[in-house]
């Protein structure tokens, strides 16, 4: 038996060298999904682009045109844009995600690693495929020859929560889904509901008071609206109402935050309490 | 180094099956006032033995008598409902091969995802990428996507690799099952191999003849109970003199 001080060590580097082999668990699955994703298409990763595009351009067309909501501002197919790539990186993330566990039932019956590794890593890949969309609008904001300022650094404690939020969502949804394969349906009809629900293709202005509190409860309004702030200083003041306006102050803005924080925990707390009988019942 | 490799005591686990799987909601409301029946499988019921330090340790049984999940149970792919597992040393992270292949890659691709999985780095696995084809003999099929693939080319490529990992103690199940002749001949070999690094080895098998060729000692497991512990002669000459005619129960869930 050795002394107490070389032992200790000893399970210092096991516990880190597990972790580094998690780490890289990670990575290798998170590359191998976006790998996948377009594995045997002509056109491949462009697809990432051009699919968020489309769809503005459809909604621009429809919403934009017809019902003329660009009269209100010149900012209004960019600000359109941002709300589509967050909403696709939500949306997508937290499908995927929750089908992730079930998905690698076959990994989950015959390798013991932490669980959690599997719908980070369908996460991570997913926000690979924003990372992209994000050098799209970085063309449009070009276009629309808006200056970036240090206010801009914000964005990143920004993408950060919206990541931590939507993994939490997709904890707790994937644990869900092991037992109940209905979620999988709840689950993308109310993405829609929730993609109509939040100030996407509509400015914010255009809901009430009392909606836009309700709205600004969910932690993805509020990064949307933070991140429109930030980038569009230059629109209408009505289009650039964030939670710190609308919850009065800065602390105001605790409370998004907050519930993403929340979420989050209650995402991990719940699928680690849930990943040891995962083998038995993918 | 004196204690065991690893200790197993009064291990349980008992496996509560529904007796129609819902999974729906729909199931849910359509029958709401049915109970969903379970039946209680006990998978293993007080197993306790120990593997001592560069054992070569066999588990043998009939189908259904709880090797697979004790195995899992070993691996930690499975929590045991009572008793204990302790393991001194590092243990392989697969029981199978060919964990996490993809079909719709390349032998490059797999060959980074299954000795990831495994427990090897990006710069190991660049370093050793040529041994490892060369191993398996498919330099010709490097780019090619694992679904034209025959099984025994499937079976190399898995081997290959997983001979790379480091471990301290192995869990193989069935490995031989699936090979051929010159499959089974590598096999041999790294066994051989495996004993001469003084490894410890955790090994399955239906395959008497190799349990009796590589093991040390071996347990005998039957309806989840251990019937015979001990050198592997001695229990072999039970499980084939007793028990052969035993009624052979269903086969457990994974």
């Amino acid at each position: 038996m050795a002394t107490p001080a070389p032992a200790e060590s000893g399970a210092h580097r096991a516990l880190w060298r597990r972790f580094r082999h998690n780490l890289r668990i990670l990575h290798v699955l998170a590359a191998m999904d976006f790998k996948l994703k377009y594995a045997g298409s002509a056109l491949g990763y462009v697809w990432s682009v051009v699919k968020p595009l489309a769809l503005f351009t459809m909604l621009y067309l429809v919403f934009g045109r017809i019902f003329d909501l660009r009269t209100i501002s010149a900012y209004y197919p960019l600000s359109l844009l941002i709300g589509i790539v967050l909403f696709t990186f939500f949306a997508e993330a937290t499908s995927l995600g929750m089908a992730s566990v079930v998905e690698r039932a076959e990994l989950i019956r015959k390798l013991s690693f932490p669980r959690l590794v599997i719908p980070t890593s369908r996460t991570v890949g997913v926000a690979i495929t924003f990372a992209v969309n994000v050098s799209v609008i970085a063309a449009f904001i070009a276009w629309n020859e808006i200056r970036p300022n240090w206010n801009w650094l914000l964005l990143a404690p920004l993408f950060v929560e919206l990541f931590l939020f939507t993994l939490g969502v997709t904890l707790i949804l994937a644990t869900l889904f092991v037992r109940l394969r209905d979620v999988g349906q709840i689950w993308e009809l109310f993405s829609q509901l929730l993609f109509y629900a939040t100030p996407i293709i509509y400015p914010i202005g255009f809901l009430p008071p009392w909606a836009r509190n309700i709205a600004f409860l969910s932690p993805f309004t509020q990064v949307l609206q933070d991140v429109r702030a930030i980038v569009l200083y230059q629109d209408l003041p009505e289009n650039r109402i964030t939670a710190a306006d609308v919850f009065e102050g800065y602390g105001g803005r605790l409370i998004p935050i907050g519930i993403a924080a929340v979420v989050f925990v209650v995402g991990v707390v719940v699928f680690r309490r849930a990943a040891p009988s995962f083998a038995e019942r993918v | 180094m004196s204690g065991p490799a690893i200790e197993v005591a009064a291990l349980c686990k008992a496996f509560r099956l529904p007796h129609q799987k819902q999974t729906t909601i729909k199931e849910h409301f359509l029958h709401p006032f049915r109970r969903v029946t379970y039946e209680t499988q006990r998978a293993l019921d007080d197993v306790s033995f120990s593997v001592s330090p560069g054992e070569f340790f066999g588990i043998i049984g009939p189908n259904g008598s709880g090797k697979s999940t004790l195995l899992k149970i070993l691996a930690g792919i499975y929590q045991p409902d009572r008793g204990t597992v302790q393991v001194d040393g590092l243990l392989s992270p697969f029981i199978e091969l060919g964990v996490g292949f993809n079909f719709e890659l390349n032998a490059r691709d797999n060959v980074l995802i299954n000795g990831t999985l495994l427990g090897l780095s990006r710069r190991d696995l660049d370093e050793r990428f040529d041994d490892i084809i060369g191993f398996a003999e498919l330099e010709r099929f490097v780019d090619q996507r694992l679904k034209n693939y025959s099984s025994g080319m499937l079976l190399r490529l898995a081997y290959s690799i997983a001979i790379q990992v480091e471990f301290d103690i192995l869990l193989l199940d069935e490995v031989l099952a699936v090979g051929d002749q010159s499959f089974q001949m590598k096999c041999f070999e790294t066994f051989d191999a495996l004993r001469a690094a003084s490894k410890t080895v955790v090994f399955v098998s239906h395959d008497l003849a190799s349990v009796s060729r590589f093991c040390d000692r071996v347990v005998l497991l039957q309806h989840g109970r251990i019937a015979g512990y001990g050198p592997t002669s001695e229990v072999l000459d039970l499980y084939l003199g007793g028990i052969e005619g035993a009624p052979i129960p269903a086969e457990p869930v994974r």
